[in-house]
């Protein structure tokens, strides 16, 4: 074939990466014994607010983590059949399916409502090991499921569990001052949800009974800032070639950076900078051969990290950028002031990529396009993340007419692995393989 | 070297072969249905194309496959994807085509070309058989027609119905449940028609609509979807003669491109041969040459007449 597919060819991971699996390992361990230790747990989606739980001493289970990681350990299905036994069809959110289902195999496992302990017949089961939520708060960017996916888990739970709702507004960027950053829309909003953060502040403080403490969150954000700073470092050396990391390790790193402890973070973050340093020194690349290099527009497919990362390797293929990477997680770390940190969590919780006016958003991914030197993109349209795939053909034709660039778009899923087929990846990006040497050529 | 090559388009429903010779004139072309596990269709095929070039597979210097089977080919040299040779197959039978809209048996696609005829952007049903001739096979058999029939009977529909669902299985129940109303045969495979041909529209906004457009694979032979295309875009399509080997059309060419290329500098004997024939026919110093042309012959200037004329003309004769 003329797309070259050797099968001895590996992705180059970056080593440090390793440390984050060990570090997720360990955050869930510490979660699934919370309760046994009397900590208060709090569920919650979408927008980073562990901090503020971590600093009161709360225990955060942010359900898309749980699913993904649940995905990429090929332990989802159980916890996605018992969301379907309850209700849930297929066409949900599988992110909100299957922490659904781990609710509904918490409630069935349950011995006794009081203390709320879950045990299974099946210790490994992971669908059933997390502990029932004290508290839920709903702070959700954009998807309008993850909002419903909140009041679904109370429901779950018999609607006992109390409820806080942060709205994030969409930011629609219409105004003529309107722009990233900017702008009397932006200023605004950015206040509202600062308010909202200080009543969810007080109502963290009802359910622990106690004066929150403030230093400790100002501690946490400080490193939380740097850990960012780091990060985006370490991703900027990637504008080299060949690119020393690619996208997926930098899909390994959104745990850490999103919903660990923070305390490690700035270490991780120091030793993966460090890592990607002394490659670029000894001119040392993500994949062996790195003949093209692409831009991935997409959220995860959790189930398919390291397979897709060996994918692209074998077809000499580097991506490195995306969307899902490069424009969330903490990614303007200048806008947090660590003594005054609310308004900057407020603000960085508004930029959730799919939070902005189509034109923001391509411009932004545009701009990453360019800056990282990308021959094409590789777009995952998830089956059952409508948010994220939205804009998706916006996206691909201002990519082509903009840039020039052949663009590549492949259906899968978050966490509903049936949503994937391989040979329907192959083809498209094969095909746009194929139109880019054509070009290069005819250059 | 070898005198000709081979392109193979190895199909969900059928397989397509194509054989050229190195001056890429096609000497042969098969189309047979196939039995996607058995692969026993694209043997058929190569088998075919080859007895009807009256060749062997040895003859052959360089074989492509295409199609959804493109890897499991043991005899092709090389493999690229539909999407590189339906557009370099449509584009040499209709050399402005500015578009490609392509239906086969398991996807459709649409792919735009710039004026080197190179794929500039592409398009494919990305989720499931809807628009494709999956799509019509499934709703041909729930309506007992034959696939072959389909077209003109839908052309018969004298009113407009409409299938509101792409998923091929409900919309066989969607066909089943106007059937049972009592709607006619060519009204419900009219909706059937203009549901592909809705799909397909889809397809092109994404790569931008522009002409001329050439439609291949096997549904262009189809006349109602032809015409539900047609009426969609607001455009009229250029058939090739023979649609469905576009694809296979496509993969030999490439093979002939690259057979060349590898082949630049080597001279078959025969050819050696021809090439000493013509150069002594034309009387020719160097290959290529047709000999010196008879305006480039100078004559002896003519003696001048009168007394310069001879005495010059003595001197030349005596020199």
């Amino acid at each position: 074939m003329n797309i070259s597919v050797p099968h001895d060819k590996r992705a180059n991971k970056l080593k440090s990466t390793r440390i984050a699996g060990k570090l997720v390992n360990d955050y869930w361990q510490m979660v699934w014994r919370a309760k046994e230790e009397g900590k208060l747990i709090c569920w919650y989606e979408g927008s980073a607010i562990n901090p503020f739980l971590e600093a009161a001493d709360i225990c955060w289970v942010h359900g898309e983590a749980y699913s993904a990681m649940l995905a990429a350990r090929h332990q989802e299905v159980k916890a996605q059949q018992a969301a379907e036994e309850r209700g849930y069809m297929k066409e949900l959110c599988s992110y909100a399916r299957t922490h659904l289902g781990c609710a509904v195999s918490n409630q069935r496992t349950r011995n006794d409502t009081d203390t709320g302990i879950a045990f299974g017949p099946e210790d490994d089961d992971l669908s059933a090991k997390l502990p029932p939520p004290d508290m839920i708060i709903s702070a959700y960017a954009y998807c309008s499921t993850g909002q419903q996916w909140d009041e679904m888990t109370s429901r779950v739970f018999g609607k006992k569990i109390p409820i806080f709702n942060v709205s994030l507004p969409w930011i629609w960027g219409a105004k003529k001052d309107a722009g990233y950053l900017r702008g009397q829309e932006w200023e605004e909003t950015s206040r509202y949800v600062e308010r909202q953060l200080y009543d969810m502040v007080k109502f963290i403080e009802e359910r622990t009974g106690k004066p929150y403490p403030w230093d400790r969150l100002r501690a946490m954000m400080a490193d939380i800032r740097r850990a960012s700073e780091l990060r985006l470092e370490a991703m900027e050396l990637c504008t080299n070639t060949p690119a020393p990391a690619s996208f997926f390790d930098w899909v390994v790193s959104i745990a850490p950076i999103n919903n660990l402890p923070v305390d490690g973070v700035v270490q991780y973050f120091e030793t993966v900078l460090a890592e990607v340093k002394a490659r670029v020194a000894a001119g040392e690349g993500a994949v062996p051969t790195e003949k093209y290099r692409l831009f991935f527009d997409g959220i995860m497919n959790w189930n398919k990290v390291g397979w897709l990362a060996e994918k692209f390797a074998r077809y000499d293929a580097n991506v490195v950028a995306g969307r899902y990477t490069h424009m969330a997680f903490w990614q303007e770390p200048s806008l947090i002031n660590p003594q005054d940190p609310v308004l900057g969590m407020a603000q960085n919780y508004l930029i959730c990529p799919n939070n902005h006016a189509s034109p923001i958003l391509i411009d932004l991914i545009m701009g990453l396009c360019e800056k990282f030197k990308v021959d094409g993109m590789v777009i995952h349209a998830s089956r059952t993340c409508r948010a994220f795939t939205n804009p998706q053909f916006l996206i691909a034709d201002a990519a082509h007419k903009r840039l020039g660039l052949q663009t590549s778009m492949f259906e899968g899923d978050v966490t509903d692995e049936s949503f994937y087929k391989d040979e329907l990846l192959n083809s498209r990006v094969e095909a746009m393989f194929e139109a880019i040497d054509s070009r290069r050529l005819l250059v | 070297m070898k005198q000709h090559v081979m392109g193979i388009d190895f199909g969900s429903t059928t397989a397509k072969t194509v054989i050229l010779d190195l001056k890429g004139r096609m000497v042969a072309s098969r189309v047979s249905h196939m039995g996607a596990v058995s692969g026993d269709g694209v043997k058929d095929s190569v088998a075919g194309a080859l007895e009807d070039a009256g060749l062997t597979q040895a003859d052959i210097g360089r074989t492509v496959s295409t199609g959804y089977g493109r890897r499991m080919l043991d005899i092709a040299d090389k493999n690229f994807t539909e999407i590189t040779c339906h557009a370099r197959g449509a584009v040499s039978m209709v050399p402005d085509a500015r578009l490609v809209i392509d239906i086969g048996g398991q996807d459709s696609k649409v792919i735009s070309v710039d004026s080197n005829g190179l794929v500039a952007q592409f398009a494919m049903n990305d989720r499931c058989a809807a628009g494709t001739g999956k799509f019509l096979e499934a709703l041909a058999r729930a309506m007992e027609v034959q696939l072959d029939d389909m077209g003109d009977i839908a052309l018969e529909a004298t009113q407009t119905l409409k299938i509101s669902s792409m998923c091929a299985t409900f919309a066989e129940t969607e066909v089943i449940s106007l059937l049972a109303e009592g709607q006619t045969k060519p009204d419900v495979l009219g909706a059937v028609h203009a549901a592909i041909a809705a799909r397909t529209l889809g397809l092109v906004g994404r790569v931008g609509k522009k002409g001329p457009v050439v439609m291949t694979g096997g549904v262009a032979r189809n006349p109602a979807a032809v015409h539900h295309i047609e009426k969609a875009l607001g455009m009229p399509l250029i058939l090739p003669e023979t649609p469905q080997i576009a694809g296979a059309l496509g993969a030999a060419l490439i093979a002939l491109d690259d057979y060349r290329a590898e082949h630049k500098l080597a001279i078959s004997e025969a050819d050696d041969d021809a090439m000493d024939r013509q150069m002594a026919e034309d009387k020719a110093c160097i290959p290529g040459c047709k000999g010196v042309p008879g305006s480039m012959v100078v004559e002896p200037a003519l003696p001048a007449k009168g007394k310069l004329g001879r005495l010059l003309g003595a001197i030349q004769n005596n020199l």
